[in-house]
């Protein structure tokens, strides 16, 4: 299919020429309260649930209609949302949030303590299987202290709790529909307290939603106050990217996300259209983890080569326009906690990694002209499961594949392969390299999640290094930020120096806009688009 | 034909069928479980958490023996329980229910669009001389050979974002149902009309169509009444294959054009080992395939009256 892309990317350029100039208005001074929009989506989310998604498409979608007790900014700090003010005990352990007053669920029921605590109750009994879950792997209980106050208690110190109360996957829904069961559905039965309600989902096609009036607690980062300019919008599936991207040039949308980068000069500095790139704070790099316990890959001075036998720059490069940069570290570079000083540090070094090989007894050559040792040859398998590829990531893999070949004769076997063998591979603890990204936000919670011994890669994977798992425990337990700060710093440069994790680049969220569209922006603790809140039309 | 012969008939026909439908889910579940990986892996993800595991394959009975879990799946079966999808956690019955007409509408759209384009392109150029079969040949073989998903695309490019005659996606209206019919027909008609167009051509060169010439019989009457009924039969015996052909053509045409459908839902399910989804819609395959075969079997009586003899 990637290869009708640039196919489809010029006949959209074709498009956009035909669609002719437009007269571009000038922005209005005020926003505006009224109007709709129509957005275009790549997917389709099969779960609305936050709770229970674990897919980066529905979280976004989820930030309209569900709020969080606090709100995460920019810069890594929390503002109120639906809880006022919170603080946390001296024992690390005890978080007591008091309650913003006179909010309400989209079905009329108050926002009250035993509505958080009936929230976290369910996502932490296990029976109930919600993927929010992970993130409350050290949270204990709920009290209700007051009607407008709630304690959650921790069973071990979690320096990400804040972050992982912020996040929508544990954003807080009405206790009516939560007693109702299944809601991955959507709909009115759906009902959180967020500024937009789930007015209808028509499966494969669409999901409209329509302004909350009652709203009156936005976020403390919001732009605004009151409820939301928009009368309400409606996100249309689109999966295939030039089909997006010509729906937004020729009007039939307002918005699409996913812009790929062959379709973002269509519309960079165009009269009639605003490109938006997302930061890259809250996931993690696109990185090859590397399964240090499983031959050749087990021996530091084939990892080693791995990382520095080939030059990210140009693949990366070529495998995105130039549209995002190569990646440095684990932790995204927008984000606080990113180790600057690995800019630069490391990689592209092919004399290097070839003598590490020659060292390490990869000296044979086979006819294919791979490296080999007693006869065997010097190949690592990368299992990229198919449900997960995407936005050319193969591609990039690809370009690394045929550097290692000629560079250093290191044969990187690239399967696509089944969600079942990945899980398999994952459950067996045999997986060789996994590509991904992680967006738990959280820097110590990514790391732990990646090279954690009970994160999802190394939790079946037998002895994994204790110097490694045991700063990123305490990287967790660390709830004084400059302690938590110089362990992860401590675990990224780690990471690298071991060779455990190779960063290639740092994936944007990218959306386009048709003129006249404004507020829109980008969600700090997702990297994905905000919700519509701050969103208005100007100029009609 | 005795009215107890046409009952016997019948009733064969349904206990064929209920074996097919059988056998059918049957080969699915067996090979849905025989693929690598635990089914709460899957379904799991890049999610772990104590008890996670457990309490998905509890709640979806992943526990059990596969016997007894394939024993429950025929008994629900047999209730007209569908159970629920493991993925999208509503009722399989409302997941497939609501995506079954989108897709039955474009596939019959599709098929109507390609057989009066075939039929058309055959009787115009069938033994209407070397030109004409050159130009027939030739664009029957475009159209065959073009792939669904680009050919989509083409259209979107020229009508939908150009023109701006017809909506990009959706199956709200009839126009939006326009393009996606149109890209789904042509390849099928392509090769319908090669298959027609060839048949046709060899009738032609039969002596009872001299015989119905001398009588005086105009050239486009001998094609459409004498002709085309010869040169139905092998036309109609590629029809199983030709729905087969547009309930699959369909899985790319719905994603390309953002509309519901089956194609869909039964892709993300194969992915994802959604069992319960995965049967539903080869249960409805089979019921398909049974339904269309029985219909052509009724065809061939009508087109050919030596067949009725038995």
């Amino acid at each position: 299919m990637r290869k009708i892309v640039p196919c489809g990317a010029v006949l959209t350029t074709c498009a956009v020429w035909l669609a002719g100039p437009a007269y571009a208005a000038p922005p209005d001074l005020a926003p505006k309260t009224g109007g709709t929009t129509t957005w275009g989506v790549a997917t389709e989310p099969s779960c609305f649930d936050p709770h229970r998604s674990s897919q980066q498409a529905a979280f976004f979608v989820a930030r309209n209609y569900i709020d969080s007790l606090v709100a995460k900014r920019a810069d890594g700090s929390f503002a109120p949302w639906l809880a006022t003010q919170w603080s946390l005990a001296p024992d690390g352990l005890t978080y007591t949030f008091t309650l913003r007053d006179g909010v309400t669920f989209h079905d009329g029921t108050p926002l009250d303590a035993e509505a958080v605590k009936a929230n976290f109750d369910f996502v932490k009994k296990p029976e109930n299987a919600a993927n929010a879950a992970a993130l409350l792997d050290r949270y204990a209980r709920a009290e209700v202290v007051a009607p407008n106050v709630v304690r959650l208690i921790l069973a071990r110190p979690d320096s990400s709790f804040l972050e992982s109360v912020s996040n929508v996957k544990l954003g807080i829904l009405s206790p009516k529909a939560l007693a109702k069961g299944d809601l991955c559905g959507g709909g009115p039965a759906l009902a959180g307290t967020g500024p937009f309600v789930f007015a209808e989902y028509v499966r494969g096609q669409s999901a409209r939603f329509v302004r909350n009036k009652a709203y009156a607690w936005p976020p403390g980062y919001a732009a605004h106050a009151g409820p939301a300019y928009l009368d309400g919008f409606t996100i249309r599936f689109l999966p295939e990217a030039a089909v997006r991207a010509g729906a937004l040039a020729s009007g039939q949308v307002d918005v699409i996300e996913g812009v790929q980068p062959t379709d973002a000069p269509l519309f960079t500095d165009q009269p009639d259209f605003t490109l938006l790139k997302g930061p890259l704070g809250a996931g993690t790099a696109f990185t090859l983890n590397v399964n240090y316990t499983r031959a050749p890959a087990d021996d530091v001075r084939v990892r080693r080569a791995l990382r520095d036998g080939f030059d990210p720059e140009p693949i990366v490069g070529q495998a995105y326009l130039g549209t995002v940069p190569r990646a440095w570290s684990i932790i995204g570079p927008d984000n606080p906690a990113f180790n600057r000083a690995l800019v630069g540090a490391w990689g592209r070094d092919v004399a290097g990694a070839n003598r590490l090989l020659d060292v390490a007894g990869w000296t044979g050559r086979d006819a294919a002209g791979f490296r080999t040792r007693d006869g065997k040859r010097l190949t690592i398998e990368v299992g990229y499961p198919q449900p997960y590829v995407r936005d050319n990531r193969e591609v990039l893999i690809q370009g690394i594949q045929a550097a290692l070949r000629k560079n250093i004769g290191l044969d990187l076997n690239l399967r696509i392969i089944t969600a079942g063998e990945y899980a398999k591979g994952n459950a067996t603890g045999t997986w060789s390299i996994y590509p991904n990204t992680d967006n738990p936000s959280d820097a110590a919670r990514e790391l732990w999640d990646m090279l954690g011994t009970k994160g999802f890669l190394y939790t079946n994977v037998p002895n994994p290094d204790p110097e490694i798992t045991g700063l990123v425990d305490e990287a967790l337990a660390a709830t004084d930020p400059a302690r938590k700060r110089a362990f992860t710093d401590r675990i990224q440069v780690l990471g690298i120096e071991k060779a455990y994790i190779v960063p290639l680049f740092a994936p944007s969220w990218f959306l386009a806009a048709r003129k006249g569209v404004e507020g829109l922006g980008f969600e700090a603790g997702l990297d994905s688009p905000a919700n519509a809140y701050d969103v208005w039309l100007a100029g009609e | 034909m005795p009215a107890r012969h046409l009952t016997l008939r019948i009733l064969s026909r349904l206990g064929t069928s209920l074996v097919v439908a059988w056998a059918s889910v049957t080969a699915a579940f067996v090979a849905l479980h025989a693929l690598p990986g635990r089914i709460e892996d899957i379904l799991a993800g890049d999610v772990d958490f104590p008890g996670l595991r457990e309490a998905i394959a509890a709640e979806w009975g992943l526990d059990r023996s596969l016997p007894a879990q394939y024993a429950d799946f025929l008994l629900r079966l047999a209730h007209g329980d569908f159970g629920t999808s493991y993925v999208l956690r509503r009722p399989v019955i409302e997941v497939v229910g609501s995506q079954l007409r989108p897709t039955v509408e474009l596939a019959f759209a599709a098929g109507l669009l390609a057989v009066l384009l075939a039929g058309g392109l055959a009787l115009a150029t069938a033994g209407r001389g070397r030109l004409a079969h050159g130009l027939a040949s030739s664009l029957e073989l475009v159209a065959a050979s073009t792939p669904v998903f680009w050919l989509g695309i083409l259209l979107l490019m020229a009508f939908s974002f150009s023109l701006r005659w017809f909506p990009v996606a959706g199956a709200k209206s009839w126009n939006a149902l326009v393009l996606p019919a149109i890209a789904l027909a042509l390849p099928t008609a392509g090769l319908l009309a090669q298959v027609l167009r060839e048949a046709m051509e060899k009738t032609l060169d039969q002596p009872f169509v001299t015989t119905v010439r001398a009588r005086g019989v105009g050239e486009t009457a001998i094609r459409i009444r004498h002709v085309l009924r010869h040169a139905l039969l092998p036309a109609v015996t590629l029809g199983g294959w030709l729905i087969g052909g547009l309930l699959g053509g369909a899985v790319i045409t719905e994603k390309v054009f953002g509309r519901p459908g089956l194609g869909t839902v039964t892709l993300g399910a194969v992915l994802t080992h959604d069992v319960p989804v995965v049967l539903a819609v080869v249960l409805l395959a089979a019921l398909i395939h049974v339904a269309a075969s029985t219909l052509l079997d009724i065809l061939y009586l009508l087109i050919d009256p030596r067949l009725r003899t038995t």
